[in-house]
């Protein structure tokens, strides 16, 4: 590979802008899928492209898309996050933990977000200066998380959600969701943190190679254990704001969003391996996710039937990519 | 220097390739003396029959799931796998004792189809393993559920003897899963395949450039870990009586922890099963223990976590000194 | 034994090999030459059965052959060392040995007695003893190379491909590995050398191939050619002096960096050195000698166990690489690959990354600032390129390297380290760096240069600084060193 030959012929090509019609395909290609997959459900079923059905799936995109985008960033410094969904679960009972008037939605905030402060501080901790696998890291703070829930709530979480984080997790403001604005907000911070900040190019290099970091003066550390950090915390937001669109808490909110998170950044072209991904990956793989789960809804498939679409998906999308790659 | 080497004393094969194992004892010791000043009927002959017992579904599992991590893989559809195994288990016998023979075979068989089906999507795809089988796992999970939305299907009262039944006094199942073990071992250590399933978790690339044959290595290892899934489903609906969609949704990731427990290293090539066996043994001697002091089952999982956090911070440590 | 006429490969964009032919005769060495993208690499890939030739016919033994597979080529008794070598770390001397080809007994299982005994025996015929019980890892490099060269004798190799052999190994370790490959000739086993090295080709070849741009240049006999020939006919121009000329008076100039007693990792003790500004030092000495620990000691990019560093006027006994760079200091590692680069990210983050705050705005990078800077250092140091936004991943070694001495060059004030700085490089890029080296030092800048290859350590260097065992052994004036003073300070004096 570094053994190729710069010929002269090389030396001619033109120097390619950044705004080139291939860097902007390279860039923007997957949002193309997009479109694709909304025509396809509106010819298979006409209800799928109703203004009403449209925002309800972004009602259901946004705690998705929230905590792909930590996911993401813990992928591109070679990690893994197993907690999130333990984590996003977490903060819904600690949405019921209170009284459940409006006056406590700060304090729910506060503590969701400093339990999820913890723990994004113990998966940083781990993987760092412990060496430990992310994969293990994180499935060990999902464990304990769960545990403490469970004894907390002693099995059978009771309580109700403020109308306020209902309101975000449900309401609609002209069709477009509440939520949906908290995941703009959230997406343009965290896509101008990672790609224009010095903070987002550190993690690209650390997460490219943890060795070279060093060697720039980055303390590498620091780096991922602020990307653990990043993710908790939008678990924890995810999980509040789902908690409040389903309404009622049980132990088990947001079950299967760590795999779901995983499988959003891996179609959207988040590497395993570290080093490549970018916010608008992780967001256009949960868009895939949340549109393909509902058309498969709409046709009136039966659920198990999803799974198995599901599972295709990811399989033949993770496929596609490892091709383009090669 | 040639006769040094050779005059050397060899330490038993089991624990020489195995620095892991040794942390595993180390840890069962240690829940052992904690036990014995908690119950004086904690360490009695009985209890540990028991706790033997109720190793057998996550010791079934997690020998399958040792053989991919070692390979540099991981399997995330043995959950599904568990359950459509236990769904079919329970179905197609429906009460019927005639057809036990048949459908053990048959499901032993499909399971093992099924880990052979995730390595040629592994070899095929070119896709990392975690994908492939978490793909897979959702396609499994659905296919049990299109077979059963509930409850199905009644497995003859004989068969409950694979779960409860004792054999010179030893629990069957758990019996047959460390013959399955010391099985498994032992192919690991004198098949050339076996070999070369630590060669190529331990640099996929040098395997490539030596001309292993990766989806034979592939093949052997989803293979057997799909067939120890299928046990561990045969195993479930002999204990519960019936088979259940979601009965295995657990295992998938608690089947990773006795692997690591047991010195496997999670990036692959070194490690093996004996220690895994170990690591399952203690997880259900820590809960026995738990509930031997009256902890909430609640915090029993607390505990469950505080061990593998410490224990892989320990291997750790030792790995770097050396 | 091995014969190529005409093989044509091409890659998307590039075409590697262009009717090239080969002939290694039986029982000879045949060095093959050529610079970083001549198509060494290609070449070796087709022989090795790992890549297919577009056109061309390959005969080996007397019998038109055509690889479908590694394994195919390997079973016909050819074996490819890599640079990068094939092994498996964890695994025992003697379960790499015969990785694939297991040693069975007469049921088919494996047969460990024997493993190990005939890897003692394969081993012993090479004349390196080894604990073949011992895992891989643990090994030093040359004996990993030992390791990887037993397995080719377990498949009765006939032709033995090395490629860049002694990129990795130094001084005596190199003898040892002539000294084997002359005694495989003379069991009639082919050896094709691939190397940068000059003088080891004159030294153990018979003949000689060199590769251009893809094509042939010539095959001829070792006797029938002299250096400056092959140069030429690898540079396709004549070069010159390799070595700028000095222009250093260290003698009148500050001392910029001290150490006292510094003791990095299990190898490096009690080192006390100076360097000055305006100079190169050379740091000589064997691999494994403690000199890559000594300068990841000093850039703190491995802690120090002791001692003191006295570096632009501040003393200091806990570096880390951000201070290092704060103060001036730069160093260019060993392993591009591995350590210096971000491979998948473009020239202008690779020349902007220690410094990002200097292309930043509140913590903001200015893309087209950025951009600017990349684009005067690619072409004040005539980096090959499309532009500031090239992936380096793409890009040849000798440019690679060009990128990440421009990134010190650019910000280093005080001392710069460069670990092997010329490895694996091709002769063009050599000149070029030695070239940006003697300007830096002019600029007043420190050079402590890490060299395994004795003539650029006697060429570059104004002084000459040896270490042995993780000490300092002597110094020595540049340009009046000879090879044989540093040796002697080099190596053990029983040894030496």
């Amino acid at each position: 590979m570094s053994d190729r030959l710069t010929t002269p012929a090389e030396l001619d090509q033109p120097i390619a802008p950044a705004w080139s019609t291939r860097a902007l395909l390279d860039r923007f290609g997957m949002l193309l899928i997009l479109p694709l997959l909304l025509a396809a459900g509106g010819i298979v079923s006409p209800a799928f492209i109703s203004a009403d059905n449209l925002s309800n799936l972004l009602l259901q995109f946004a705690p998705l898309a929230i905590v792909a985008m930590g996911q993401a960033l813990v992928m591109i410094v070679r990690g893994l996050d197993l907690s999130v969904a333990s984590m996003m679960a977490t903060a819904a009972v600690i949405a019921t933990g209170f009284s459940g008037s409006d006056r406590d939605v700060a304090t729910i905030f506060a503590v969701a977000l400093a339990v999820a402060v913890m723990i994004g501080l113990l998966n940083g901790f781990l993987v760092t200066k412990r060496q430990v696998s992310p994969f293990l890291a994180t499935l060990a703070t999902m464990i304990l998380l769960q545990g403490f829930r469970f004894a907390y709530t002693q099995g059978a979480p009771s309580g109700n959600v403020p109308p306020l984080l209902r309101v975000f997790g449900a309401g609609k403001f002209h069709g477009i969701p509440y939520n949906v604005l908290v995941l703009v907000a959230l997406a343009i911070i965290l896509a101008i943190v990672l790609h224009r900040s010095t903070f987002g190019r550190r993690i690209f290099i650390v997460g490219g190679n943890p060795v070279t970091g060093r060697l720039f003066g980055i303390q590498s550390d620091l780096i991922i254990i602020a990307c653990y950090l990043i993710s908790a915390c939008l678990a924890a937001v995810g999980g509040l704001i789902l908690s409040g669109y389903v309404g009622l808490v049980d132990n088990w909110v947001g079950q299967g969003y760590e795999l779901d998170s995983i499988v959003a950044c891996v179609v959207g072209q988040v590497s395993l391996q570290g080093g490549r991904g970018s916010i608008l990956g992780a967001l256009t793989g949960a868009a895939i996710i949340v549109i393909i789960a509902n058309e498969v809804l709409l046709l009136g498939v039966p659920i198990q039937v999803q799974l198995i679409i599901k599972g295709a998906v990811i399989v033949i999308a993770a496929a596609l990519y490892a091709r383009k790659d090669n | 220097m040639t006769g040094a080497a050779n005059l050397r004393i060899e330490m038993p094969w089991l624990l020489r390739n195995n620095a892991g194992l040794a942390g595993v004892l180390v840890l069962i010791a240690l829940v052992c003396l904690v036990g014995a000043a908690a119950s004086d009927r904690f360490l009695s002959f009985n209890n540990f029959l028991n706790v033997f017992e109720q190793t057998t579904d996550l010791a079934l599992v997690s020998i399958g799931q040792t053989l991919t991590i070692l390979a540099g893989g991981i399997d995330l559809s043995v959950g599904s796998l568990i359950s459509l195994t236990s769904c079919l288990t329970s179905g197609l016998i429906n009460n019927n004792p005639d057809r036990v023979v048949v459908v053990v075979i048959a499901v032993l068989v499909l399971g093992t189809a099924v880990g052979c089906v995730n390595a040629s999507l592994v070899v095929a795809l070119r896709v990392h393993p975690l994908i492939v089988t978490l793909g897979m796992g959702a396609v499994l999970q659905g296919v049990t559920l299109l077979y059963a939305l509930g409850p199905v299907g009644r497995v003859p009262r004989g068969f409950n003897f694979l779960a409860y039944g004792r054999v010179y006094g030893l629990p069957l199942g758990a019996t047959l899963a460390v013959l399955l073990c010391i099985l498994i071992a032992l192919l690991l250590r004198y098949l050339p395949l076996g070999r070369q399933v630590y060669a190529l978790g331990d640099d996929a690339n040098s395997a490539r450039l030596v001309g292993l044959r990766r989806t034979r290595i592939l093949m052997l290892v989803y293979g057997t870990s799909g067939f120890c899934c299928a046990a561990t489903g045969l195993y479930l609906a002999a204990r519960f009586g019936v088979g259940q969609p979601y009965t295995g949704v657990n295992y998938t990731l608690a089947s990773i922890t006795p692997v690591v427990l047991g010195g496997t290293l999670l990036s692959g090539g070194k490690g093996g099963v004996v220690g895994t066996l170990f690591g399952a043994f203690l997880i259900a001697l820590l809960n026995n223990l738990l509930n031997f002091m009256d902890v909430s089952k609640h915090y029993q999982l607390v505990a469950q976590a505080v061990i593998i956090i410490l224990a892989v911070s320990v291997y750790v440590e030792r790995r770097r000194t050396m | 034994m091995l014969k190529l006429a005409g093989i044509s490969k091409s890659f998307p964009g590039v075409r590697a090999l262009n009717g090239v032919h080969l002939h290694v005769q039986p029982g000879e060495i045949h060095g093959l030459l050529g610079e970083n993208g001549a198509g060494k690499s290609t070449l070796i890939k087709i022989i090795a059965g790992a890549d297919a030739p577009d056109e061309g016919e390959m005969d080996f033994a007397d019998a038109p052959v055509q690889w479908s597979s590694p394994r195919e080529a390997k079973q016909h008794g050819i074996h490819v060392v890599y640079q990068e070598f094939a092994l498996f770390p964890q695994r025992s001397v003697a379960e790499n040995i015969f990785i694939g080809h297991e040693r069975r007994n007469r049921f088919g299982l494996l047969d460990h007695a024997r493993t190990r005994r005939e890897a003692t025996q394969l081993l012993q015929r090479l004349g390196v003893s080894l604990n073949v019980n011992a895992a891989v890892s643990s090994l030093s490099v040359a004996d990993q190379q030992m390791v990887e060269i037993a397995r080719a004798m377990v498949h009765n190799v006939k032709l033995l491909v090395l490629d860049e052999p002694t990129a990795v190994i130094a001084g005596r370790e190199v003898a040892v590995l002539f000294e084997l490959l002359r005694r495989l000739r003379e069991t009639g086993v082919s050896v094709l050398f691939i190397s940068h090295r000059l003088d080891e080709v004159f030294a153990i070849c018979d003949r000689v191939t060199v590769l251009k741009d893809g094509r042939l240049v010539g095959t001829h006999d070792i006797r029938d050619v002299t250096r400056q020939r092959l140069i030429s006919m690898m540079v396709g121009r004549d070069l010159g002096d390799l070595f700028p000329p000095r222009t250093m008076t260290a003698r009148s100039s500050e001392t910029i960096l001290r150490t006292e007693g510094v003791t990095v990792g299990e190898r490096v003790r009690d080192v006390s050195i100076e360097l000055r500004r305006g100079e190169i030092a050379a740091l000589a000495g064997m691999v494994g000698a403690g000199r890559s620990e000594l300068a990841l000691g000093l850039f703190g990019a491995m802690p120090l166990r002791s001692g003191v560093i006295h570096l632009a006027g501040q003393r200091i006994t806990s570096m880390t690489p951000a201070r290092a760079i704060g103060l001036g200091m730069g160093l260019v590692t060993e392993d591009r690959k591995s350590q210096g680069l971000a491979m998948l990210l473009d020239i202008a983050a690779n020349i902007s990354g220690p410094a990002l705050s200097e292309v930043a705005k509140h913590g903001l990078i200015d893309r087209r600032l950025e951009s600017e800077v990349a684009a005067r250092e690619i072409e004040r140091y005539r980096i090959a390129c499309r532009g500031p936004g090239t992936k380096v991943a793409t890009m040849s070694g000798g440019n690679q390297q060009k990128v990440i001495v421009a990134r010190w060059a650019r910000i280093c004030r005080s001392v710069l380290i460069l670990d092997e700085p010329t490895r694996g490089i091709d002769v063009g890029a050599k000149a070029e760096i030695y070239r940006i080296m003697r300007e830096l030092a002019r600029s007043g800048v420190a050079i402590l240069m890490i060299s395994s290859e004795l003539t650029e350590v006697i060429g570059m260097a104004d002084r000459i600084i040896v270490m042995r065992e993780g000490r300092v052994t002597g110094e020595l004036p540049g340009g009046a060193a000879t090879e044989e003073d540093i040796m002697h300070l080099a190596t053990s004096e029983n040894a030496a």
